[in-house]
């Protein structure tokens, strides 16, 4: 019992990869998934494992990534992803003593947040997996930003038409 | 170095307090988030959509635990407020980015002495 149930058989993305990172654990809220291949494609972030099945995260609902490299936070270098979404982690009663965090979402908190952890096993890649993830970021920018004047399209800012 | 290099987010910044944010490439500078949690670093760029990367972090969760990140990128959308430090001038500095920005605007096109893209007429 207690198997992710929001990992599932899903194809590697096809196009718009901008970095892969095999043998990368993941890790959600201090739960370890096993090992398998991060994706870092334009139009999501996708893990799998070996065998095919795995989940992917739409950038839109991601509020922030980073690299932890202070282990006296967390045991190995990784790549920290915060979602703005919930994932199945009820019974989460084997509070596993990995982690600090077992927030226990007091469900006063309006946001739904899910910490994810990617742990490549070759550290030196974590820069350019934060890169490309920021990347990747920068082109989903907030539809509902409330400044929706950024409706530039109809107005002259050529370079040339001054 | 990391300049909006698109004339849509270039738009974008010229018309919105976002260059001033531009312009504190390199400064220490906390950004509290939408969740309460707050990340201390040093900018290393601020997009159009507000959209922030700081360098050598140091990141308080809304439990008010301390971790060090080397470096965080936040969405726009999760930014709260951005404290400006005390020693930014914050005038000269939007002027200093707005100048940035019109000379790139410039690079390409009409400047005088610059003639990197050979132009039809010529």
């Amino acid at each position: 019992g207690g198997a992710m149930s929001f990992l599932k058989r899903i194809p590697p993305p096809a196009e718009g990869v901008r970095h892969r990172q095999p043998d990368t654990e993941a890790v959600l809220s201090g739960r370890s998934l096993g090992a398998g291949w991060l994706y870092i494609a334009e139009s999501r972030l996708s893990w799998l494992e070996n065998s095919g099945v795995g989940f992917s995260l739409d950038y839109p609902t991601i509020s922030l990534h980073a690299v932890s490299r202070d282990l006296s936070a967390y045991p190995s270098e990784h790549l920290y992803v915060m979602v703005n979404a919930k994932f199945e982690e009820e019974g989460t009663k084997e509070a596993p003593v990995t982690e600090e965090e077992e927030e226990e979402d007091s469900d006063d908190d309006a946001e739904p947040i899910a910490e994810f952890r990617f742990v490549p096993n070759d550290k030196s890649a974590l820069e350019a997996m934060f890169s490309a993830m920021c990347e990747c970021q920068a082109l989903h920018p907030d539809p509902d930003d409330e400044d929706s004047d950024n409706d530039y399209e109809g107005e002259e800012y050529d370079v040339e038409a001054r | 170095m990391e300049v909006s290099h698109s004339l849509k987010e270039r738009a974008i910044a010229e018309n919105s307090l976002v260059i001033l944010l531009q312009g504190l490439r390199g400064l220490l500078t906390t950004v509290e988030l939408r969740d309460e949690s707050a990340a201390t670093g040093l900018v290393t760029n601020v997009d159009a959509f507000m959209n922030v990367r700081l360098a050598q972090v140091t990141f308080t969760d809304r439990q008010g635990v301390v971790s060090h990140l080397d470096e965080l990128f936040v969405t726009g959308r999760n930014v709260r407020y951005v404290h400006i430090p005390q020693e930014v001038d914050i005038r000269a500095t939007i002027e200093q980015q707005l100048q940035l920005l019109q000379r790139l605007r410039s690079f390409g096109g009409r400047h005088r002495g610059r003639k990197e893209f050979p132009r039809s007429k010529h």
